[in-house]
């Protein structure tokens, strides 16, 4: 049988199992398996187990259940809320500043959790009942929740990142500093829209006040002293002493990303319990097994993947597709837009970590051979990721909101993030012509 | 996160999740819970040693050569044997975009050979880690680190882990069975 009919197959094969709804790790072990079982030397099948733990334990993979642990125990706590009055309270005399102090809390606690839907819960649980009883519509302050919670799969720790070093091979430390100044890029758009669209709500209050007399809580100016200011201080220093004091011994050189994880971990913990009395075994339980479920179902989903990479390259169906992608000699922006449209189209129904480990034996030789940054080309498909959290069919984040603000229909929550996905979608255009947004950190820093 | 697929997966399922009943799903409960407890302790002791590793060597200029393979036993085998109390909950994320739309009966039966066929690699995957398992025992495999701890140590923990992942499985597809009659 050729390559091309196997390669055929197995992705026949794939759909066919994913769209029954067998679970994304025993749907991509069962088939790999399978074929290995049809198409490789018998003693080939004796070793997947061994390859399977092989590939899992590898330690930087492994820092992932540990960057769970550490966005768990922040997440779960009164963190999210307090960072976010805090925030608040410096930013709201700035027009629009409620919306923006969103967006930054966002920012910051993705950089803290490295989660998005936790983000989204975090801040949101606060940030939307705050912004509409300060007459923001529903749509636009659920639409800045969901879009900034995105940020938490693009902000060091993010665990799509990690991934993404293991299957490029590229260094997980400049991966991390690349992208951080798109992650800023993305809240300086997202606070700049809020604004405007701040002014947009406002002037139609305005009017209406003027026409019919009636009043909005968007006109009223919040009145909040020094003290309210300072209050929350204490309680949310500490987490950026912690989101610093990670960055610093990670790249200061004093622990590699995997002890990086360990110790923020630990130091989360530590920070719990001091701040918010968060220490006995019943507090703490529902963080540990919160954390253990999903490290459990994503480490099986990858294990899972990298065997089914395997068995696609040891068919050579990853290195025949990509020869015939190279064959094409496509001009190198449109090969991008495709394996960027695929990327979206994926991410319909994939999880981002699925999406990287299955296509990147197959999306990134033609790239190196069309001379991209692997570096820069990670950060931009993290961005186009992060579109398939907010927009429709899938979109994990539109749940999450669904959860924490029942009463905003759906319809309302999707107009709201629209302009979030074009502002995405800028984003990535200005850096197709601006790389140096990506670059410029890692290249500084690790020279 | 792209985590947070834990809320995904805690969707309403598209077919009703019965409920276990038995001596066999006690005691598949009473074990989920006894391996979340130590599985949970695990994590939590991986970032200590972990930590342990950047304190020693920087504050105590100690070098130290077991913490890695410690921290990914500790991690690899909570990983395994959590699996069959996430499957319990049926919180393995999948591709729900059809299911939705099929008859309740027909996705009994979806789901059915879903679970069927999952048994079957889980059950050949726990095996084939058995065979692994003996052949590390019985060769002395270890690690190739300068701290060369046995392998059957981790070894063991996935074949015991696949095989809980295989009987929660098994005990699904029984307890479906036995409903069979409820689902028009």
């Amino acid at each position: 049988m050729s390559v091309l009919s196997i390669g055929l197959l197995y992705g026949a094969a794939t759909l066919l199992v994913m769209f029954a709804g067998m679970p994304i790790a025993f749907a991509l072990g069962f088939v790999a398996t399978l074929f290995m079982m049809l198409f490789m030397p018998e003693a080939s099948v004796d070793t997947i187990t061994q390859n399977v733990y092989e590939e899992m334990a590898s330690i930087t993979l492994l820092s992932i259940p540990l960057f769970i642990l550490k966005g768990a125990a922040i997440g779960r706590s009164r963190a999210g809320q307090d960072l976010y009055g805090a925030l608040h309270a410096w930013l709201h005399r700035i027009p629009g500043g409620l919306g923006i102090a969103n967006v930054f809390a966002c920012g910051l606690f993705a950089a803290m959790a490295g989660s998005s839907p936790a983000t989204c819960s975090a801040i949101g649980s606060a940030g939307i009942p705050e912004m509409r009883k300060h007459g923001y519509s529903g749509g636009f302050a659920s639409g800045l929740i969901a879009s900034g919670g995105t940020l938490g799969i693009l902000l060091p720790p993010s665990i799509t990142m990690i991934l993404y070093a293991v299957a490029a091979e590229q260094s997980l430390g400049r991966l991390f500093l690349a992208a951080i100044g798109p992650a800023l890029f993305l809240v300086l758009l997202f606070a700049g829209y809020s604004m405007w669209r701040f002014r947009h709500e406002f002037n139609i209050a305005k009017e209406r006040l003027k026409t019919t007399g009636a009043t909005s809580p968007i006109l009223q100016v919040d009145e909040l002293s020094a003290r309210d200011k300072f209050a929350l201080l204490p309680r949310v220093l500490p987490f950026v002493l912690l989101l610093t004091g990670v960055m610093v011994a990670l790249y200061g050189g004093y622990a590699t990303p995997s002890e990086t994880a360990g110790l923020g971990a630990v130091l989360a913990l530590g920070l719990i319990a001091t701040i918010y009395g968060v220490w006995k075994p019943i507090e703490l339980s529902p963080i540990l097994i919160s954390t253990l479920r999903e490290s459990t179902m994503l480490m099986l989903i990858i294990g899972m993947s990298l065997l089914y990479s395997y068995v696609m390259s040891y068919l050579h169906i990853s290195q025949s597709a990509a020869e015939w992608i190279v064959s094409l000699q496509l001009s190198r922006w449109i090969l991008l837009t495709m394996i960027l449209v695929m990327v979206v189209v994926l991410g319909f129904f994939l999880p981002p970590v699925s999406i990287i480990l299955m296509t990147a034996p197959i999306i990134l030789p033609p790239l190196r051979a069309a001379n991209f940054d692997l570096i820069w080309f990670g950060v931009i498909m993290t961005i186009v990721m992060e579109m398939g959290l907010i927009h429709p069919p899938v979109g994990l984040n539109l749940f999450v909101i669904k959860n924490i603000a029942p009463d905003i229909p759906l319809r309302d929550v999707v107009w709201g993030v629209l302009p979030f996905v074009a502002l995405m979608i800028m984003a990535v255009i200005i850096m197709c012509f601006v790389p140096e947004i990506a670059t410029w950190f890692p290249d500084h820093v690790m020279s | 996160m792209v985590h947070g697929l834990e809320e995904a997966a805690e969707q309403d399922p598209a077919v009703p999740k019965f409920e276990a009943a038995g001596p066999f799903a006690r005691v598949m409960g009473g074990l989920n819970r006894l391996v979340e407890i130590s599985s949970s302790v695990a994590l939590v002791g991986a970032s200590f040693v972990l930590t342990y590793a950047v304190v020693t060597r920087y504050f105590l200029h100690l070098s130290t050569d077991w913490q890695d393979e410690v921290s990914v036993f500790l991690i690899v085998g909570a990983v395994f044997m959590s699996s069959a109390a996430v499957q319990a909950r049926r919180g393995h994320v999948g591709i729900e975009a059809i299911v939705g739309l099929l008859p309740t009966r027909v996705n009994y039966v979806r789901q059915m050979l879903v679970d069927i066929a999952t048994f079957a690699f889980c059950a050949y995957f726990a095996w084939k880690s058995l065979l692994l398992l003996q052949e590390a025992v019985v060769e002395g495999y270890r690690t190739s680190s300068t701290w060369q701890p046995p392998l059957w140590v981790p070894y063991s923990l996935m074949t015991v882990g696949m095989l809980l992942l295989s009987l929660q499985v098994l005990l699904q597809v029984i307890t479906a069975l036995r409903h069979s009659s409820e689902v028009r």
